[in-house]
């Protein structure tokens, strides 16, 4: 009797909520919740993992023409319809509803709504039909569907996209300073909550129209004037200021990428303007370039690992072997001059040839046979060889080694021979060549080559001659 | 010895307070999981235990630092910190407004009045930047376009052994552990045949102030994190070298037995010091080649002689201690410490303070310069600098001609070159009286976060724990100067 009772209430409670689902949806343009119910919807990414799980099981038991609990699936109901509800509250914090959202409501309802025909068939003990079986087939797949798009809100569109190569692409040689790097800040940090599918605050990012057009709390973005720009203010509020973007617990956006994107906005929030075209002293090009050597950095997590183990064979009391950071799998080389000096100790480090970023081997009689270790060494990034024997037919191995960025070669025999080889290193930021054969109009061309080439052919004439000649200083004790 | 001693402690000895820090730490992130933490799965940061020594936190901008310390305090007045006012009010005394109750040492509280004592050496702006310099450093003056002048450095300290012992470790109170030693410590060795962290000393013929080996101590590190002083002459490093008649194979038999007896002591007491022990032998044993070959100048042509100056053919001197510090920071040592003493004028300013600068001024300048042709300046950390500052008031008799200057801790100049901090810039401002900082005040924990910060450190992650007690060389305070950073 009670057993038929409880039942009974059970049913009553299914119906009541179906109905109220179904009023929600049907009226939902009408419905703006209180605030606690609102609160209610927060709930929803707790709550849906039960129905998920639970309709999942009934479903999986009833296809393998097994009896389904009946418990199992007035819980399973039960769940679905309360997620199905709250997930609507939830979804009215958004306004307007992306494409996303959309379907995952409606499909959602679905699943709710295809739960309780399943149980109010499953009461009319009709559990082996053809009907049921639909039903439990309908479900499954919906719930996956319902699940990827509740996931791809949540996470972003791109979540379980195979790892993106967008991200790690390197910045063009001369980009353009919206497209490659202003809507890679962008694109890195806000769009993931400020696009046609979810777009908190009613801000688009996706371009600088929709930028300056704004959304509700005014236009993002004054073209010229970072100081009256949201997105600027927001950038530089405190840390813990509701309004700060990116939000509480996202990653803040660097010094650096702040900067880029106001400097950008001051000088006219252009989408045409190029690397460039800007100055040597213009503050943006600095800011660019060190945004793209970061870029470089990040590179090297790319690098195949390496092994402590391996390090620790390769290393000796004359080879010290340093990852450049913990957990790096780039590494940093110095060879210093043992008693005895043999080659096979340096041509050894072939194993981990690609993984070495800085090699010193200055002062080391090298010769041909290390040159070709040098050479298999394609990301290297910083290389000293100076005070060695080497001349430009080891300078030449050298080509193909395109992140070259620092290039000790001072007190060597290399000429302008070298210089040909030389200026194909388009990353190439400082090279050290005094005390070589290298002529001044070999330096010269150098110059002409690579534009932003710090070229030190050793101290400034006229500031060597006041330190060597006698001391100025006056009014000393002695 | 070759292996990395990274904290090579036996696995089994996990205590139980540990054990529960990490289960609580497993259980804790498991169930907080995938609902809460929507980075779960970019990987936490590693828990201190875990991070390996020996390797930088993040890549480094400098990879050594060469430390030129003035020892005594030079006077910030006469040489970076430019005050016109102490011109104009000369003598008047220092207002209590700006004193505003400092306490003073004991060579100055009794003095009736405190009155101003304006620079007797004339200033001049220099190089693009338009820093100001005094004209007792006409070399560093040629250079200021690379390096970076910090006026607003401040201490707690106001007597010479605590300052100098505050800045080396970090605590006005001796016994921790050198920024050097936490420098081997937490980076490691470059070059396996010398020390990670070198000293120098040289003595000027000004008012000297005490150098003592608790300076370059490692405390309670490893004490393969000392530092070794290397003194000038015919022995660079006492007792290095074999007593005659000893050949470099029997001294290696010795080594190799005294370390088999030495394994088997470890085996039985457990005591890592004996491991050290180890090591240090036979790294005496190869810095018996190094060494000399590192300290013989002799290889260095006349150009570079002339340019640190005359004195660096004089073994002993700063400019020879300069020269010999790019020598040894080009073979991998990470911390060259130098110290230049008799910077304490308390008396005869002037005339002391010039003949202090002349001993300095050339060689620190030209050590810049040198760095910069081997490219060095990019990957080593230069500082010069003393413990404190000096008054801004007249000690003793007021005779603009021969003043002193009493021990000001509330704000002096020190520069930075070189290894990731902002050429050419000079940050930090004090009041025109040239006592309290204005602007953009550096503490010294501040400043040895900033130097762990370039070197790949994080300051608050370089822990060692000793007696029960965590420690860091800021110990619970610092802020990385992102300022001065390039």
């Amino acid at each position: 009797m009670t057993k038929k009772n409880s039942s009974l209430w059970i049913d009553y409670v299914i119906f009541g909520l179906t109905v109220f689902l179904v009023f929600c949806l049907v009226f939902e343009s009408f419905i703006d919740p209180p605030s606690l119910v609102a609160w209610l919807g927060r709930w929803h990414p707790l709550i849906l993992h039960f129905p998920i799980v639970l309709l999942l099981m009934a479903a999986a038991i009833g296809l393998f023409n097994q009896i389904v609990p009946k418990l199992l699936l007035t819980i399973a109901t039960l769940s679905a319809l309360v997620t199905a509800i709250t997930g609507f509250f939830l979804g009215t914090e958004s306004v307007p509803k992306g494409d996303l959202l959309f379907w995952h409501q409606w499909m959602g309802a679905g699943v709710a709504i295809l739960a309780v025909l399943w149980y109010w068939v499953s009461t009319n003990h009709l559990q082996q039909t053809y009907l049921v079986k639909g039903i439990q087939l309908v479900l499954i797949t919906l719930i996956g569907f319902t699940g990827h798009y509740g996931g791809m809100i949540t996470h972003g569109e791109d979540f379980l996209a195979l790892p993106k190569i967008k991200k790690l692409e390197k910045i063009p040689e001369n980009p353009l300073i919206y497209q490659h790097v202003v809507h890679r800040v962008l694109d890195n940090n806000c769009i993931g909550c400020h696009n046609p599918n979810k777009t908190k605050g009613g801000l688009l990012m996706t371009s600088i129209g929709e930028l300056v057009k704004g959304g509700e709390s005014g236009p993002a973005l004054v073209i010229g004037d970072p100081d009256n720009s949201e997105l600027v203010r927001r950038l530089h509020l405190p840390m813990k200021d509701e309004e700060h973007m990116p939000p509480d617990g996202k990653k803040p956006l660097s010094v650096n990428e702040i900067q880029i994107l106001e400097r950008w906005i001051a000088l006219g929030a252009s989408d045409t303007l190029k690397l460039s075209h800007l100055d040597n002293s213009e503050p943006l090009a600095g800011m660019v370039i060190k945004m793209m050597d970061t870029g470089a950095k990040n590179s090297w997590s790319k690098l195949p690992k390496v092994a402590d183990s391996t390090l620790q064979n390769l290393a000796s009391d004359y080879i010290t072997i340093k990852r450049i950071a913990s957990n790096s799998p780039a590494l940093s080389i110095s060879v210093y001059l043992p008693p005895e000096y043999d080659p096979k100790n340096i041509t050894d480090l072939k194993r981990v040839a690609n993984n070495i970023v800085e090699l010193d081997l200055s002062g080391i009689p090298i010769g041909e046979k290390e040159m070709d270790l040098v050479a298999m060494c394609k990301n290297l990034e910083w290389l000293e060889i100076d005070k060695t024997p080497v001349t430009d037919t080891e300078i030449k191995k050298l080509i193909g080694i395109t992140g070259l960025r620092v290039l000790k070669a001072y007190e060597t025999d290399i000429s302008d021979e070298s210089v040909a080889v030389l200026k194909d290193f388009k990353g190439l930021k400082s090279l050290y060549v005094w005390e070589t054969q290298i002529s001044d109009m070999g330096l010269l061309e150098l110059k002409e080559a690579i534009p932003n080439l710090h070229i030190d052919s050793g101290i400034d004439p006229e500031l060597k001659i006041e330190f060597i000649a006698k001391d100025t200083i006056v009014n000393s004790i002695q | 010895m070759k292996e990395d001693r990274s904290i090579s402690e036996n696995p089994l000895k996990v205590n139980r307070r540990h054990f529960f820090s990490q289960l609580s730490v497993g259980i804790g992130s498991l169930a907080l999981g995938s609902l809460l933490i929507p980075d779960l799965f970019k990987g936490s940061p590693q828990t201190l235990e875990s991070r390996a020594l020996g390797i930088p936190h993040f890549a480094p901008k400098a990879k050594r630092v060469i430390y030129l310390f003035q020892s005594g305090a030079p006077s910030q007045l006469e040489s970076f910190d430019y005050k016109p006012t102490l011109v104009n009010r000369m003598g008047e005394d220092l207002p209590e407004s700006i004193r505003n109750g400092q306490r003073l040492t004991g060579m100055t509280s009794d003095q009736d009045k405190f009155p101003l004592m304006p620079s007797a050496a004339k200033f001049a702006q220099h190089g693009k930047s338009g820093a100001w310099v005094s004209e007792y450093f006409p070399y560093i003056a040629k250079i200021v376009d690379e390096i970076c002048i910090v006026r607003s450095m401040h201490t707690e300290a106001i007597n010479h052994d605590p300052a100098i012992t505050f800045f080396q470790t970090g605590s006005q109170q001796s016994g921790r552990p050198s920024m050097g030693s936490w420098m081997s410590y937490g980076l490691g060795s470059e070059n396996q045949n010398l020390p990670s962290f070198v000293v120098l000393t040289s003595r000027g013929k000004g008012n000297s102030q005490g150098l003592y080996s608790k300076l370059w101590s490692s405390g309670f590190l490893d004490s393969k994190h000392q530092g070794v002083l290397l003194r000038s002459g015919k022995d660079p490093v006492l007792y290095l070298n074999d007593p005659e008649g000893i050949s470099r194979s029997d001294k290696r038999h010795l080594l190799d037995h005294v370390s088999s007896l030495n394994k088997i002591h470890h085996v039985e007491t457990g005591d890592d010091e004996i491991e050290s022990r180890i090591a240090q032998y036979e790294m005496a044993y190869r810095m018996q080649m190094s060494v000399p070959d590192v300290m013989d100048i002799k290889k260095e042509p006349e150009s570079i002689i002339k340019l640190y100056g005359e004195d660096s053919q004089v073994p002993g001197t700063y400019a020879a201690n300069c020269l010999q510090a790019r020598r040894l920071a080009e073979n991998g040592v990470r911390f060259i410490q130098l110290y230049h003493q008799g910077w304490d004028q308390h008396g005869n300013l002037p005339n002391e303070m010039a003949g202090q600068a002349k001993d300095v001024d050339q060689a620190s300048a030209a050590l810049i310069l040198d760095l910069k042709q081997r490219g060095m300046l990019e990957d080593t950390l230069v500082i010069w600098g003393g413990e404190f500052g000096r008054t801004n008031y007249c000690q003793g008799n007021f005779d603009p001609k021969n003043y002193g200057r009493d021990h000001h801790p509330r704000a002096f100049s020190i520069w930075m070159a070189g290894g990731g901090i902002k050429p050419g810039i000079t940050f930090g401002e004090t009041d025109e009286f040239g006592y309290n900082i204005v602007e953009n005040p550096v503490h010294i924990n501040d400043f040895h976060a900033t130097i762990m910060n370039n070197l790949g450190l994080d300051h608050e992650q370089l822990i060692f724990k000793y007696q029960g007690r965590r420690f860091r060389l800021t110990d619970v305070a610092g802020n990385v100067v992102k300022d001065i950073l390039a």
